[in-house]
């Protein structure tokens, strides 16, 4: 699980590095920048997925409604980035999803924060 | 390379779409923040989880008028201005009279669980607003180039 979470947060912390690279070089999102968002997405999804199988098996997170709400929030904004970066054909679409990117790494801290068990 | 299909019309947003992202984000946990603990327990803080919902409502608000309306609609000024005063105001609250507030909410302490961009927001939001302004005001000949 924290090999994941390590997984997790290289892929954000390079999709935020490549978005900001885009936005100060004034390119738009191109297909590598979208895959990089989406790739956060799959591996959020991979997350969030293990650490339900790891509730469903007898984990006891201390707050489920907080926790899944993380998740599901990091979910919907990664798309929702990822689908502005798409529309927004312009440097500024490519620093929407290295934001997204970036408050992802910290929606993972947070994670780590309300479920700790979790990770160990 | 434009793509005609943009529902922004022929010219991209701009900054703006990247204050759409972050309004859009606060208004998606400031709501979900403000149902859970109203839901839970509405006395525990009664004071509290107004203002939280009060802050996630003008987050909404903002962030529609930016979508649907844009930068230059007086709306979104208006908006921003009274998410401004909020987080001030509730800010300010939290520190002066701490126990009116018996929870957190987005904006006590001026945003500071939020890396106090709840305080920096709207002060970026105004700004990006203002200098727009300013530059249709300028003369067709002389686009934005000075700023």
């Amino acid at each position: 699980m924290l090999a994941l979470s390590i997984l997790v947060a290289v892929v954000c912390l390079a999709t935020t590095l490549l978005g900001v690279y885009y936005a100060v070089r004034d390119l738009n999102a191109d297909l590598v920048l979208l895959g990089a968002c989406a790739l956060v997405a799959v591996v959020w999804t991979t997350l969030g997925i293990a650490l339900g199988i790891r509730d469903l098996g007898g984990g006891h997170p201390g707050d489920r409604i907080t926790l899944y709400g993380y998740l599901l929030t990091g979910l919907a904004m990664t798309v929702g980035g990822g689908w502005v970066g798409l529309w927004e054909r312009s440097r500024w679409g490519s620093l929407v999803i290295a934001v997204v990117a970036l408050v992802a790494v910290v929606l993972l801290m947070r994670l780590h924060q309300i479920w700790p068990g979790g990770f160990a | 390379m434009t793509d005609p299909r943009s529902p922004s019309g022929p010219r991209s947003r701009g900054f703006e779409a990247v204050l759409i992202i972050v309004y859009a984000l606060f208004a998606l946990s400031a709501t979900a923040r403000s149902l859970v603990q109203m839901g839970r327990d509405f006395s525990f803080a009664p004071v509290a989880y107004v203002l939280s919902l009060l802050a996630a409502l003008t987050y909404i608000a903002v962030a529609v008028a930016l979508v649907r309306r844009g930068r230059r609609s007086p709306l979104a000024v208006v908006l921003c201005l009274i998410e401004l005063v909020g987080v001030l105001a509730v800010g300010t609250l939290s520190v002066l009279e701490p126990a009116l507030l018996a929870d957190d909410t987005v904006w006590s302490g001026y945003g500071q669980g939020y890396g106090y961009v709840p305080l920096l927001l709207p002060i970026v939001a105004l700004v990006y607003i203002v200098l727009g302004r300013r530059a249709r005001r300028a003369e067709p000949a002389e686009p934005a180039a000075a700023r």
